[in-house]
């Protein structure tokens, strides 16, 4: 199995082009942090490392928006929109050693995606190279854009089976004023019904996952418990704190580190529910148009014939 | 293809479609020809000859508007859609011949002898319960006896009474005020009438007759007969001109906006046209006269009805007057329940309950149903063709319900008031 | 003959053909661009719909879908096909209050499907300007925006699923990504696809809790640029506005002499319509920071709506802005451009150099929140010499736009009336994968053929009239 590294979008086309005439499967990474996500690749497909395609192209902060290469990490998103106070709020299960354009090809979610969005809202705009080696780009860097067929929305999620990706903006969003983190113990008694209850109200906090057993060991967790996130200005938070406490009088603060080992923890089941099936007709026909002789990540879906 | 005037107001309409859901046959037909926004490009069309006036499909579209002007309050653009309708039907009725039962209503209401007459034999058979019997045959006759039978009020006399003397202000301040009889009113509501006065004299108004007065034209207007309700309009101006009122208070929301409207009826009669202006700024909804000192009210008892409001377009749409009837029945101390799109046409719309029996009866089925939710037992609406329409739909239908004028149930409240 | 088909489908009332009955469905809801339909059919169920789409594949004819016709972009409009009208369809068939959701018919109204909802205390969030007329169908097709999708998403965040006729008859179930099925967003696709992939038979959307309070502030300015730096200083202050809708003098003076008059103050050179809502815990502290930025910006007043009643007047203001501007004068050309938020004030200042140059009436009534301008000018198609002008100015406008970064549409659609602007803001191997997108949907082209990208650029030429100019 050979490895061939790409630094830039050119060379990227011409060598999906070459792949394309030839008829070469390619097998695509970017940080590799999740190798186990590309397990069902056929084997012997040639690996394009696109890691190195990489870089914030643009970020503007008053307009809240961010475009960068999809080998750029996570924590490199994280750290140049800190400092402005806003964040990417992708947070996907993983961890942020992880790459923007494999988040965003794989539509991987996180903790905050009921609050903040999935990565298909967050999308704005993509550049990708397609299965013939045409480099394509849709949508576009502002907030609200409807030119033109959506693009953006086929490729976010496709797996790199329809294109690989190869920049993306998205939107920010500007980090709450007070944002802190509890820990539920999920003690029985309708603690669970309650915190759903809480997810559906006003006072509905950021982030609400539930460890159980070994997850919750493995997070850090003594026992059985959901870790709560709240944000907003100062009176939203002192509000939503206590509609947790009704909630859960055992609601108890917790370090908020702890998302990063939960995001970790959470991510192996989310991967294997993630082999999904293109078996209808329309589904073909898409897969048929931009990667006509399915050398990218083929084998990946379960494609019938 | 002559030349011809381009249609006034027709080049304010921008097409945003906002007027769709506001019409009750689109809602019913779903077809834009249908809609005010179709209607004016048919309109616009003929006007400018792209189309034949005597193309059918066209009529028909136009003769299926209800004139309820709904359109003009859900327009962001200002078109006088009334205005526009009528000046095409002014058209319309030279080259098609309006139906024949419209033909004969107008004459009639053109003659004050001839519909002296026509209300008596009207008043002769409702007074024999026979209406009651033949209101649930199906078509124009079922519904007309259904109307009739809407219209009986117990015990409610016709003759004029000397008035109660105000209470609030002294005798010679009083603001002198004229009352519109209207065919219909004094035909068949000549109670509610009677009604009207005896509130508006307990509201500190001089209430004065305007002898000589006539039908108000509108139905000549809606049908596209103008010049018949320009000669009306001017007998109309002279007779309330002679009586010297400041103001004319009119019951009926349909004759109201036709009087509001004298001015622009008659804008190209240059002996007329001010004299109609200055008449039109003059006429007042009765319920609107009362808004404006506040009725005197009756503080609400344990029995208190429960009534609900049906907006007429005419007062609603074509005078832009939503308030003052609710505060009139506020003061009567009943029990409003809110009637869902009580802004909607209820379908009667003059004679077109009879020229467009089923699609008018189509318009009035939701009507009758959210009047059924609210569990009311009175139905207000202060309009002839409303009262009739939607009270022969409950007669029909056989519902509890009844409609009345409001102004009817302020009199009522005070007359228990004074009794008790 | 296919006329007659279709009548023994959808009965015979149901299916235009006469000149005069079809010349209303010669538009939609942008002034002055005409196409004349060859017949216009209108199903009343699902399943006719289907007979209906069948019939007109059979006959190789192409269709125009179309909902209530309140479109801005001329895209629900063509030249010798069939319109294929779905405002019959208006059944609301589920309602979840429990679960958010509804599930209706094409034809439903926006604002019939918050009213089904109000009494659960859900709304469904678009709102664009026209809700009270336009159909879901339509707002799908065109991801339908409106104000308050600054802080609810647009029509695409709101969409769950769809079960969607193709023009070859094909019915698909398209649903939105959840976390626990991966796939191709399908779904996503088919949002703003502008009826060109085929069309909703049902759409099941998400429902929106009402919030708990609702502030509606009406912040005054002596400047344009004033009130542009006002924006961006609130959203960059992390603050995030439900809506956020500027309007400019003439804009103000056109609404003020109408029946919607709002009480904007007529001396303004632009004012602010800001609504914050939510949990009312929090709101205060928000309402502080628009006031206190609005003030530094230079806002001569900052005023909160005080009630309902007066909270509704002052949008109705805003939402019939547009009416409003075409009493001015007879015609009126409505842009819908996307620029970056930070660059609203050199933007808007251009653009009035741009009107004050070709001498047109430049006038701005937008979505300052999301950067989402729409420019307009009331003027008289008639004289020659300002259509003209008029027509310049806006292609200097887009231009301006397309050159700072935005886009040439933010939530109106291409439709006809864009498309000369496609190849500006995107290359051709982007345009063809447009194409190719919709081939796997419609490879025929049946499905309103000719709009959103220019024929040119996909590897199918189809012969297309040219946009008016």
């Amino acid at each position: 199995m050979t490895t061939t590294s790409i630094t830039n979008v050119r060379d990227l086309a011409d060598t999906v082009r070459a792949a394309f005439e030839d008829g070469t499967p390619l097998r695509i990474t970017t940080c590799g942090t999740w190798p186990e996500s590309l397990r069902s690749v056929r084997s012997g497909a040639t690996t394009l490392d696109c890691s190195a395609i990489t870089g914030i192209v643009e970020y503007i902060p008053g307009d809240l928006t961010l475009t960068a290469r999809a080998g750029t990490t996570l924590a490199e998103l994280e750290e140049a929109t800190a400092r402005h106070g806003q964040w990417c709020p992708l947070s996907p299960w993983g961890t942020d050693a992880g790459s923007f354009g494999a988040t965003m090809a794989t539509a991987t979610r996180g903790p905050l995606t009921t609050a903040l969005g999935a990565p298909r809202d967050l999308a704005l705009g993509i550049e990708c190279v397609d299965g013939t080696g045409a480099v394509i780009r849709g949508g576009g860097r502002v907030v609200k854009n409807v030119a033109g067929f959506d693009l953006t929305r086929l490729m976010v999620g496709s797996w790199g089976t329809l294109a690989i990706l190869t920049e993306i903006s998205v939107r920010l969003r500007a980090r709450p004023a007070v944002d802190e983190t509890w820990s539920v113990p999920l003690d029985g008694d309708g603690v669970t019904e309650r915190l759903h209850v809480l997810r559906q109200g006003v006072y509905a906090p950021l982030a609400c996952e539930m460890f159980h057993g070994a997850a919750a060991r493995a997070v850090g967790l003594s026992a059985d418990a959901a870790l709560v996130r709240l944000g907003g200005n100062a009176g939203f938070v002192a509000a939503a704190r206590s509609a947790l406490r009704t909630a859960s009088t055992n609601a108890a603060p917790h370090d908020p580190a702890v998302w990063t080992r939960a995001r970790e923890v959470h991510a192996a089941p989310v991967l294997q529910t993630l082999a999904g099936a293109i078996d209808r007709p329309l589904d073909r026909r898409v897969k048929a148009q931009f990667d006509p002789r399915h050398i990218l990540n083929p084998g990946l879906f379960a494609e019938s014939a | 293809m002559t030349a011809r005037a381009p249609l006034p107001g027709s080049e304010l309409c921008v097409h945003c479609g906002f007027c769709l859901q506001a019409c009750p046959t689109y809602l019913a037909l779903d077809d834009e020809n249908d809609s005010p926004r179709g209607r004016i490009v048919l309109m616009k069309a003929l006007a400018a000859g792209t189309i034949a006036d005597t193309d059918p499909f066209v009529g028909l579209h136009l003769d299926q508007c209800l004139g309820c002007r709904a359109c003009e309050t859900a327009c962001p653009a200002g078109v006088p859609y009334g205005q526009m309708l009528e000046a095409t039907r002014e058209r319309q009725a030279s080259v098609r011949p309006t139906p024949l039962v419209a033909r004969l209503v107008l004459r009639v209401f053109e003659r004050p002898v001839v519909l002296g007459i026509v209300m008596f034999g009207a008043r002769v058979l409702r007074a024999t319960r026979l209406p009651w019997l033949l209101a649930k045959l199906p078509g124009r006759i079922g519904a007309s006896m259904a109307m009739l039978a809407s219209t009986r009020r117990p015990g409610g006399g016709r003759a004029r009474v000397a008035l109660p003397s105000s209470t609030v202000p002294a005798a010679g301040t009083l603001t002198k005020v004229a009352t519109l009889d209207g065919c219909v009113m004094e035909g068949l509501f000549a109670s509610t009438n009677r009604a009207t006065e005896r509130v508006l004299a307990i509201n500190g108004f001089a209430v004065t007759a305007a002898p000589g007065q006539q039908c108000c034209g509108a139905l000549h207007v809606h049908a596209g007969d103008a010049d018949a309700a320009r000669a009306l309009a001017r007998v109309n101006i002279a007779a309330f001109e002679q009586s010297g009122a400041a103001l004319i208070a009119v019951n009926s929301a349909g004759c109201g906006a036709m009087l509001k409207e004298y001015g622009h009826l008659l804008k190209d009669d240059a002996a007329w046209r001010e004299r109609a202006t200055l008449f039109s700024k003059r006429v007042k909804d009765v319920t609107e006269l009362l808004a404006d000192v506040g009725p005197r009210a009756v503080t609400p008892s344990a029995d208190a009805p429960r009534v609900t409001y049906d907006a007429p377009c005419h007062l609603l749409h074509a005078q832009r007057i939503a308030d003052a009837p609710l505060r009139v029945l506020r003061a009567t101390g009943a029990t409003l329940i809110p009637l869902p799109d009580a802004e909607q046409c209820c379908g009667s719309a003059g004679l077109y309950s009879l020229v467009e029996p089923s699609l008018s009866l189509r318009v009035l089925s939701p009507k009758l149903a959210h009047i059924a939710n609210t569990g009311a037992q009175v139905v207000a609406t202060g309009n002839p063709g409303c009262l009739m329409h939607i009270g022969a739909g409950l007669v029909r239908s056989g519902a509890h319900a009844v409609a009345r004028h409001p102004v009817e149930l302020l009199d009522d409240a005070y007359a228990a008031e004074r009794t008790s | 003959m296919l006329q007659r088909e279709l009548e023994a489908i959808v009965g015979e009332r149901n299916v235009l053909w006469r000149a005069s009955e079809l010349l209303v469905y010669e538009n939609d809801a942008l002034p002055g661009y005409r196409r004349r339909p060859r017949l216009a059919v209108f199903p009343g169920t699902r399943d006719e719909v289907i007979a209906v789409v069948a019939a007109l594949w059979r006959a190789g004819m192409p269709f125009v879908p179309r909902g209530a016709g309140t479109g801005l972009s001329g895209g629900a409009v063509a030249d010798d096909i069939v319109v294929l009208g779905l405002q019959r369809l208006k059944q609301v068939l589920a309602l979840n209050a429990g679960a958010r959701t509804a599930t209706v018919e094409p034809g439903v109204v926006n604002a019939t499907l918050t009213k089904a909802a109000t009494p659960f205390g859900l709304h469904y969030a678009p709102d664009p300007s026209s809700q009270t007329a336009c159909t879901i169908g339509g707002n799908v097709a065109e991801n339908a925006g409106g104000p308050h999708c600054l802080k609810y998403g647009v029509t695409l965040n709101h969409v769950l699923a769809a079960t969607v006729l193709l023009p070859n008859g094909e019915i698909i179930a398209l649903e939105a990504p959840r976390a626990d099925r991966a796939g191709y967003d399908l779904m996503g696709a088919f949002v703003g696809s502008e009826g060109c992939f085929g069309v909703a038979l049902d759409v099941t959307v998400r429902l929106t809790p009402n919030p708990e309070q609702v502030v509606t502030l009406l912040s005054v300015f002596s400047s344009l640029d004033d009130a542009a730096r006002a924006v961006s200083a609130v959203i960059a202050e992390g603050v995030l506005p439900s809506a956020f809708e500027m309007m400019d003098n003439p804009t103000i003076r056109a609404v003020e002499a109408s029946i919607y008059a709002a009480g904007y103050p007529l001396d303004a050179a632009a004012v602010l319509l800001t609504e914050l809502d939510g949990a009312a815990a929090g709101i205060a502290e928000d309402v502080q920071i628009v006031e206190r930025l609005s003030r530094a910006c230079g806002a001569t007043d900052v005023r909160t709506a005080t009630d309902a009643a007066d909270r509704a007047r002052l949008w109705q203001g805003r939402k019939k802005a547009f009416g409003a501007l075409g009493r001015i004068a007879p015609d009126l050309v409505v842009q819908d451009a996307v620029v970056p938020r930070t660059r609203l004030a050199p933007i808007l200042a251009k653009i009035a150099e741009i009107g004050q140059r070709l001498n047109v009436r430049l006038c701005n009534v937008f979505h300052a929140g999301d950067g989402n301008l729409h420019p307009c000018i009331p003027y008289d198609a008639s004289d020659a010499d300002e259509s003209a002008r008029v027509h310049a100015a806006m292609k200097e406008v887009m231009e301006l736009c397309i050159a700072e970064g935005g886009s040439i549409t933010g939530e109106h659609g291409v439709g006809s009336d864009k498309m000369a602007y496609m190849d500006r803001l995107f290359a051709t191997e982007s345009l063809d994968a447009m194409c190719r997108l919709r081939d796997a949907f419609d490879a025929e082209r049946r499905a309103n053929p000719g709009k959103v990208i220019p024929s040119r650029h996909c590897r199918e030429w189809m012969s297309v009239r040219g946009v008016e100019a």
